[in-house]
């Protein structure tokens, strides 16, 4: 959920309860204090009915007003409790009121409020009704209701725009920092720019990001400094061991146990030897090192490439079909003949004799499958460094080494199991 | 031939000398910028192997004192650094050949032959050797005038193998040679052992005498004897 929606739900909601919570609060206090004021009328006509009958010993005219209505009538003595009600109100419409016509009525009913009291006049014993018309009341609380309502809905629109104004300009620094942390590359000396923010919280945010992305290119630098000297390093004591061993076998007169040893020495130092290559390619690969590109007739590049494996698919009797279309890429042709040649040697290395390699080059992509184990290899994870599957003579960098060029160039390289092929994809960008 | 090594690590230097040196060669050593620009100014030299990095200086800059005293000795550089560029300004300024460390004695000799065999050129580009004669530039191979038709591998093999000759060339060195990088797709070399069947059978069917010899299963040898 996005911050904004998030404030604003929390802050709308609280709006609204706020709202409803005093609009209801107002209304009860108006409606009591109206109530109130209604009920002294009342009591005021019932004084001025007492008072009248006290003067003149007789029952006073009824008359109406607009509001008002009284009634005597007669009751047995003393049954009268005194009190007041809710009632109706019936008022009369007046002669010209259009609505006597259309309803075929002399009026209709309002909410009323009502005191029944009781006076007693020459020994008689009577009840008295007075009635006023609530509806004015009933108006009134009805126009607070509505203006709070409406009060509600203009404040939640307002609030509702102003927020989405402000926090929209407001974490405007926010969201630029989160793009230039999503297009972060470790490997490019490009640093985090200052961004231009008078609040305190983003100036400390871009403070910090700025640091910290500086200390790990920094360290990553630092890093790969050391992997390129120590590779370095190893190098002349590789050669070295390398000559001695050319001299070695020079000198005459070896048992086979001790060529079976010279032998394995020579592997490993060749294997040695392959490892600090692959490492010093690797750190020269991700340092874009060798970035002079030209167009590459990919068709060509893969015949030659499959032409120098030639013994070697012989050797192992692989059967190898491919249908190679024109192709051409922009990139560093030393890089993609590393890229060819690790994805062909891996599908003759992975394969078992006698068994089957298929390349493909369209316009969109570079397929090679070759057979060999009968599982899936895991994924992304072949991608990773010194991955290797068991028994596996390579360096453990060779995929490694591929996807980085791949990625140098805007490729992609992807691996897919499709039994019993093992598929691995490069996918060319698609072109504007 | 007179070869000058230009290189300060002692246990290669001593590798490289002890290979180069036999009947008809004159080797030569230098281990520091210094030593290495006094022979260079004095003597001449059919080749000279120089290393780059080297206490007292650049090795490029002996280069660059060599060709601008117009000397015209051959140069293969051999460098530490991989690097195209390295490469580029190395050949750019008259280097004959460029070899990354670590090598292989054998390639380092069969380079070292090539760029001898270009300076001396005379006009004909036809390496004999007995009764078998390489025409370098049609890249075709004759034993006795009759022809031997070799694959491109089997030919670089051979030129390989007469470069060393008298020497035990491993099945690594053969295989880096002819595959390059590509190499490490296996670790028994039998697809090696083919290819050598394959020259020796062609060879002699076409009249030469039997000169590659296998080498206590660890390689093999182009020898006379």
């Amino acid at each position: 959920m996005k911050l904004l929606a998030r404030y604003n739900r929390v802050n709308l909601i609280t709006t609204i309860v706020i709202m409803l919570v005093t609009g209801f609060a107002y209304y009860q206090a108006i409606s009591s204090v109206l109530t109130r004021q209604k009920d002294k009328d009342l009591e005021d006509e019932e004084m001025e009915i007492s008072e009248y009958v006290a003067l003149n010993h007789s029952l006073p005219q009824t008359f109406e007003t607009k509001h008002q209505q009284i009634t005597f009538s007669e009751a047995k003595p003393n049954s009268i409790k005194r009190k007041f009600v809710d009632t109706v109100y019936f008022k009369k419409w007046d002669k010209h009121n259009p609505k006597r016509n259309k309803y075929h009525a002399t009026g209709e009913y309002e909410p009323g409020l009502g005191l029944i009291s009781s006076v007693t006049v020459a020994g008689k014993y009577y009840k008295v009704q007075i009635i006023q018309s609530k509806v004015e009341t009933e108006d009134l609380l009805q126009v607070i209701f509505y203006i709070t309502i409406g009060v509600i809905i203009l404040l939640l629109v307002i609030l509702f725009a102003t927020n989405r104004l402000i926090l929209n300009r407001l974490w405007k620094p926010f969201y630029g920092l989160m793009q230039e942390l999503k297009v972060f590359n470790i490997a490019d000396p490009a640093t985090i720019p200052k961004i231009n923010t008078s609040i305190d919280e983003f100036k400390d945010l871009n403070a910090v990001v700025t640091d910290m992305t500086a200390k790990a290119k920094t360290d990553y630098l630092a890093l790969k400094t050391f992997t390129e000297n120590a590779s370095h390093e190893l190098l002349t004591p590789i050669a070295v061991i390398n000559s001695k061993l050319d001299t070695l076998i020079q000198t005459d007169n070896f048992s086979e146990w001790q060529s079976k040893l010279l032998s394995d020495l020579y592997s490993g130092v060749s294997r040695l030897n392959r490892l600090n290559q692959s490492l010093l390619l690797l750190v020269k690969i991700e340092n874009r090192i060798l970035q002079d590109q030209q167009l590459i007739n990919l068709r060509e590049l893969v015949e030659d490439i499959i032409a120098q494996f030639e013994e070697i698919f012989h050797d192992k009797e692989l059967k190898l079909t491919y249908k190679l279309d024109e192709k051409a890429i922009y990139a560093n042709r030393y890089l993609i003949e590393i890229l060819l040649s690790n994805l062909i040697t891996n599908a003759i290395r992975h394969n078992y004799v006698g068994g089957e390699i298929v390349i493909n080059l369209t316009g969109g992509n570079f397929t090679i499958q070759n057979t060999g184990e009968n599982a899936p290899l895991p994924g992304e994870k072949i991608f990773t460094r010194f991955h290797k599957s068991s028994g596996s003579e390579g360096s453990g960098l060779g995929l490694t080494i591929s996807r980085q060029i791949c990625e140098n160039f805007n490729l992609v390289l992807n691996y897919r199991y499709s039994a019993p092929y093992h598929n691995f994809i490069i996918t060319f960008p698609v072109q504007a | 031939m007179k070869i000058l090594i230009i290189e300060d690590e002692k246990g290669l230097r001593e590798s490289i000398e002890e290979y180069f040196t036999e009947a008809g060669n004159i080797c030569e050593i230098a281990s520091d910028y210094d030593t290495a620009l006094t022979k260079i100014n004095l003597y001449r030299y059919d080749c000279i192997l120089l290393d780059i990095t080297l206490p007292g200086g650049n090795g490029i800059n002996i280069l660059k004192s060599l060709k601008d005293n117009g000397h015209s000795d051959g140069v293969l550089i051999i460098s530490a650094k991989n690097s195209l560029d390295d490469r580029l300004e190395g050949l750019d300024l008259g280097a004959d050949d460029y070899l990354v460390k670590p090598f292989h004695l054998s390639e380092l000799k069969s380079r070292v032959t090539a760029i001898i065999r270009r300076k001396s050129y005379n006009g004909s580009n036809v390496l004999i050797f007995n009764e078998i004669s390489i025409d370098l530039l049609a890249k075709e191979v004759k034993v006795r005038k009759r022809n031997v038709k070799l694959t491109p591998k089997e030919y670089a093999l051979l030129l390989y193998f007469i470069a060393n000759k008298g020497k035990v060339v491993s099945k690594n060195a053969i295989a880096e040679h002819l595959w390059g990088d590509g190499v490490d797709i296996t670790d028994d070399f039998n697809f090696i052992y083919s290819h050598i069947k394959n020259i020796r059978k062609k060879l002699m069917e076409a009249g030469s005498k039997d000169y590659i010899q296998a080498a206590y299963g660890m390689g093999y040898k182009f020898t006379e004897q």
